[in-house]
């Protein structure tokens, strides 16, 4: 089985943000960055079906620049098989942008299964995967947490707001990981040594037009202070109260 | 003056509440143009076109009824289809999505297929002449983009219950329509919805969440909160990381810097003192109340409404509150 | 005070080095990864090893050598370079010239040069600037995060063809006989029975021609190997903690500020340190020695009382604290290093062999140096083809033959003179042996390890932090990014007869809230550990643990 995962290179989160000059984009000074953990999550299923499969080969594809080289040497260390870099200055926000530029790489690779992680932390808009798959006319599943793949057929789950979809597919399809689906592995001391050694390929990232543009970034406003509503069992109905009448959720 | 096209979530032959929230947003957004029309598109199994007078009350002007014995689960395909069918046809300045689990799904495929863009999680929008200004969540909420599109049309997908669906009675004209292909020939096909999950509802999903620490002196005591969970109905019971340590909860039920993130509408927390590990699993719940017998704990600095006392006296005396206030419901 | 006079001696109370676990004599696996030369740690002085090797191989190569192929390593336990490097820190910048003759200081990963300079004595009100002590000057020097100095090390490196093992920790050394073959790394995914749980990743073994433990502060192999071998000191190694915060401020600081004194005990050593890193950015700590003299005595919390001083509070209050960490530094100087550094297979560089010069607070540029003299060696001896002690001994050598023992051997018994008398007595000797170049009072003054200074039991004091200017323990490991899994075995081997004494010492020993006093028991979170140390000089033991665990600096 051919199998293509697209991966992006994103900061970590556990820190406070701060907006850079240019208004538009985050300050990087300090931060540190890695493969997008849903990115990890759809590696690892491709890995899991290239355990299964010995005659699979897995492609993973980052767009933007070289440093994302990185990443996709990360995703070579865990154990897929050659990369591609579609190179650009940066990485739009415009979803649509990005999935042109994949989608044009993606077609002509004759890829059984091409994976995405559900979503990327930093733009937070989770539309990569799907337009793609929409731009290249394959079936497509967001954000399963299950995968079973047999007999050129697949069967993923899905979880919902209260709820799971079990859904079917054929081959070629595209599909994007949520979490739950696995743990990624970590790559092994001898996966480092071999993804030095792996094809990677780097080609010009053909991005569309741009439709939609950040104009501004900001800080949310800090939570304003909480106030103590009394004290002991006295102070349950105004409490009760004000879930109702003020917080609306009770 | 432009009208907007809305898409009505729905599951089974039930509309979900995002789906009138979708109208309620392509309401505004058809009144701020200058008064255009919504057309709401309902997409569903026989019985769906009942709920058609209900779109119309939220401020659809015309509903489009896509009843199918075919689509009594979602079918990604038909409602690409029928949904960017449906807008590239209409001329419309705008399209409303939700950004459900469905709507998620949706949303850019049917952008994609009329070769437009498409923001998720709005916040809240604008227009601004030939551009629609929305606010849109980055950096799992810690940075607020202002977007701007300029695509036509604009496909946008509203955070659920940043805007409560308004009652605003409009024509609601029923056209009934067919699919754009036969559900029979979709290539992905839903075949089973399971509800819930087994009754236990998943920490991460549920609306309200009661955690407890080691203010409850023991496991046993365990049963304050779960009894408040249930006087809830649609609560999930979380734990702290001392108590999970000390083998009164499960790990899975840990919430905090390494274990659960969650981010309810509403977050109790009883006998919590508030150490920011657990702060980072929490902080972003819609509306935070702590007791706690300690005035000067620091999850009083996080809550929204805290009540100093004894857990033991005020959690029995609010678990009877929420079951009165829950029978009148 | 009644009881007050109850004493408790730490080391009663501590377990031996598991040398057992730490050297191993089976063979490696017969799927061992193969390198030619590894560094045990991607700090300043693995990377720096790394770096010169690399280049040394490769212009050997170019010049028609016979070397061929050689593979470097570097062994890293932190998830990522530099996650686990914290340091001041004004950095001399002697060394990392030396290593890249081709660039000029603006292309070094240093914040700002030394502007203003200001010693202050503090009282618990008042700040009275004195004359900056020679040993303390700065001027020439540069301010620096060493995690970003240790990022870029890594991109260097990276790219001259070392092979970087981010997240994994060597856990043991192998013998074969006398000789050091290679190591094998910790396993990850262990449940808490430590049993392979979900995600287990079994431990790899690496054999080298040469291993270089540049392991940093108290190195679990680097004292392992030691012991094994019997290398003796005339003086023990002795230590002192670190508690370092980074704050965004409003108001700029304008010089670098060192302050002596308050809140640190009269009897204890022990200082505090402010840098400016950017215009809103000021990196501060309280550095003071483990051999304190009460169970009470908490580096942390004198850290967090010296915020409310108007010195700080000034410029503090209204900033916000950004990122937070610990680490012991090894103090013990010139008498305090290992007679020898090296042995068949192996080398120890850097705060693993302990060159630190304290008068300064200085190692980076030592780490970097020892580093670089080991990379020429192993040079040396891979071209030789002997990479036995006798070819290593060359290392040593070098390191005598500069300004590494140079400098310690000046400042020989500096902090010797802090054991054995008060604060201002030491301080005047101190200052005489600065003047007269260590010659004064030249003969070694003696001095004891950490654990065999004999605590006070003195309850402790309260402190409520208010968590916008001082932070409890749970709040500050938090500020470390530390995001260790819950569920991970234990690393930390507690001793024998852990009394409710102990167990108090130990609550105020550890910066990160591993310990705490719960009635008569001890309750131990190992997953806070952010690997300072300091638990392994005076309390439980440390021991290498799952990569990828502990803190995550990224400015430090």
């Amino acid at each position: 089985m051919k199998i293509a995962v697209c991966v992006k290179r994103v900061p970590d989160m556990d820190v406070r943000f701060r907006i850079g000059a240019d208004n538009v984009s985050v300050d990087e000074a300090g931060l540190k960055f890695d493969i997008n953990d849903f990115d990890a999550w759809a590696v690892e299923a491709a890995l899991k079906l290239k355990d299964k499969d010995a005659g699979s080969e897995v492609t993973v594809i980052s767009l933007g620049p070289d440093v994302v080289q990185e990443t996709i040497r990360k995703a070579l260390s865990m154990g897929a098989d050659r990369g591609i870099q579609l190179k650009a200055d940066k990485v739009p926000f415009d979803g649509l942008a990005v999935a042109k530029a994949l989608s044009a790489e993606l077609k002509a690779g004759g890829y059984d299964l091409i994976l995405f992680g559900k979503m990327s932390p930093d733009s937070s808009n989770g539309v990569v995967g799907p337009m793609s798959a929409e731009l290249l006319g394959l079936p497509c599943v967001t954000a399963i947490s299950s995968l079973e793949i047999a007999a050129g057929k697949g069967t993923a789950k899905r979880e919902l707001e209260g709820a799971q979809e079990i859904v079917e597919f054929p081959l070629p399809a595209v599909l994007t990981v949520d979490e739950g689906l696995n743990a990624a592995r970590l790559p092994s001391l001898k996966g480092i040594m071999a993804a030095k050694k792996k094809p990677l390929e780097v080609k010009p990232a053909q991005l569309g037009e741009p439709q939609v543009t950040v104009r501004k970034l900001e800080l949310p406003p800090e939570r304003k202070a909480g106030r103590v509503v009394g004290e002991g069992a006295a102070a349950v109905p105004e409490l009760v109260r004000l879930l109702q009448t003020e917080a609306k959720v009770l | 003056m432009a009208n907007v096209f809305a898409f009505v979530e729905t599951r089974g032959t039930d509309v979900r509440k995002v789906g009138l929230e979708a109208v309620t947003a392509a309401r505004m957004l058809a009144d701020k143009s200058g008064g255009g029309e919504v057309h709401a598109l309902l997409l569903g199994p026989p019985g769906i076109a009942a709920k058609a007078a209900q779109v119309g009350q939220y401020g659809a002007d015309a509903v489009i009824v896509v009843e199918h014995a075919g689509l009594a689960n979602y079918s990604p395909e038909v409602a690409t289809a029928t949904a960017a069918d449906r807008i590239k046809s209409g001329g419309y300045r705008a399209a409303v999505f939700s950004t459900s689990a469905q709507g998620r799904d949706l949303a850019p495929r049917v952008a994609a297929r009329l070769g437009v863009s498409v923001v998720t999680d709005v916040l809240s929008f604008e227009i601004e002449g030939d551009t629609i200004v929305v606010r849109h969540p980055m950096n799992i909420g810690k940075v607020i983009a202002t977007i701007a599109i300029t695509a036509k049309p604009a496909i946008i997908a509203m955070r659920p219950n940043v805007i409560a669906p308004a009652q605003n009675a409009k024509a609601g004209r029923v056209e009934n329509a067919q699919p754009s292909i036969d559900p029979a020939t979709a290539r992905v096909k839903v075949i089973e919805t399971r509800q819930g999950g087994g009754g236990k509802l998943d920490l991460a999903e549920a609306p309200v969440v009661i955690a407890g620490g080691r203010g409850l002196k023991a496991a046993e005591n365990f049963k304050l909160v779960e009894d408040l969970a249930s006087a809830f109905g649609n609560a999930a019971v979380g734990a702290t990381r001392a108590v999970t340590d000390d083998g009164w909860r499960p790990h899975s039920d840990q919430i905090g810097q390494t274990g659960r993130l969650v981010s309810p509408e509403l977050y109790i927390a009883v006998g919590i003192s508030g150490a920011v590990q657990h702060l980072a699993g929490m902080r972003t719940s819609k509306t935070i109340v702590a007791v706690n017998k300690d005035k000067d704990a620091p999850i009083f600095k996080v809550a929204d409404y805290g009540i100093v006392g004894d857990v033991f006296e005020v959690i029995p005396a609010l678990t009877a509150a929420v079951r009165e206030a829950k029978k009148h419901h | 005070m009644p009881g007050s006079r109850a004493k408790l001696l730490p080391s009663a109370h501590q377990a031996p080095l598991p040398l057992e676990r730490l050297i191993l004599t089976e063979r490696p696996d017969a799927e061992a990864v193969p390198m030619d030369v590894l560094f045990v740690g991607g700090g300043p002085a693995g990377l720096a090893g790394a770096i010169a090797l690399a280049r040394l191989v490769k212009a050997d190569n170019e010049a028609g050598g016979d070397l061929g192929d050689v593979q470097i390593g570097v062994l890293e336990k932190a998830g990522a370079l530099g996650e686990h490097s914290l340091s001041g820190a004004v950095v001399n910048p002697i060394a990392i010239r030396a290593l890249f003759p081709e660039l000029k200081d603006k292309d070094f990963p240093f914040r700002a040069p030394v502007g203003g300079e200001r010693v202050y004595f503090l009282t618990e009100s008042r700040a009275v600037r004195i004359p900056t002590p020679p040993t303390m000057q700065n001027h020439g020097y540069q301010i620096a995060s060493l995690c970003e100095i240790v990022r870029w090390l890594g991109e260097k490196a990276e790219a001259l063809g070392v092979n970087i093992f981010t997240g994994f920790p060597a856990a043991s050394l192998f013998a074969e006989g006398q000789r050091v073959i290679g190591v094998r790394t910790a396993p990850s995914g262990l449940a808490r029975t430590g049993d392979p749980g979900s995600g287990y990743a079994p431990p790899t073994d690496i054999t080298a021609q040469v291993t270089v433990l540049a392991e940093g502060t108290r190195g679990a192999l680097a004292q392992a190997y030691l012991e094994w071998q019997k290398v003796a000191s005339d003086n023990p190694q002795i230590f002192a903690l670190g508690v370092k915060e980074i704050w965004e401020t409003l108001k700029p600081l304008d010089a670098v500020v060192h302050t002596l004194g308050w809140p640190v005990p009269k009897d204890c050593f022990g200082g505090s340190f402010m840098y400016p890193m950017s215009r809103n950015l000021v990196a501060l700590g309280l550095v003071v020695g483990l051999d304190y003299k009460r169970t009470s005595d908490d580096v942390h919390e004198m850290l967090q009382r010296m915020k409310l001083h108007p010195l700080f509070r000034d410029l503090l209050e209204s900033g916000e604290m950004v990122e937070w960490g610990a680490k012991t530094i090894p103090e013990g100087g010139y008498y305090a290093l290992p007679k020898r550094r090296h042995g068949d297979g192996l080398m120890i560089v850097g705060d693993s062999a302990g060159f630190v010069e304290v008068a300064s607070l200085k190692g980076i540029h030592y780490a970097m140096q020892s580093g670089m003299f080991a990379a020429r060696a192993a040079f040396d001896a891979l071209k030789k083809k002997d990479t036995s002690s006798a070819s290593l001994k060359e290392y040593d050598a070098m390191v005598e033959g500069s300004f590494i023992a140079k400098d310690l051997y000046g400042r020989r018994n500096m902090r010797l003179a802090f054991q054995e008398s008060n604060f201002y007595v030491a301080g005047l000797k101190a200052g005489l042996m600065t003047v007269t170049g260590g010659a004064l009072l030249g003969g070694k003054i003696t001095s004891h390890p950490d654990a065999a200074v004999a605590r006070q039991v003195t309850p402790p004091q309260p402190f409520v932090p208010d968590g916008k200017l001082t932070f409890s323990k749970l709040d500050a490991v938090f500020k470390s990014g530390n995001a260790t899994r819950d569920d991970i075995p234990s690393h930390l081997i507690v001793g024998p007869d852990i009394t409710p004494e102990v167990a108090e010492l130990y609550t105020h020993m550890c910066p990160a809230g591993v310990y705490e006093r719960d009635g008569e028991r001890l309750v131990v979170s190992p997953a806070n550990c952010i690997d300072c140390k300091a638990t392994d000089v005076i309390g439980p033991r440390w021991t290498p643990k799952e990569g990828g665990s502990g803190p995550k600096y990224r400015q430090m």
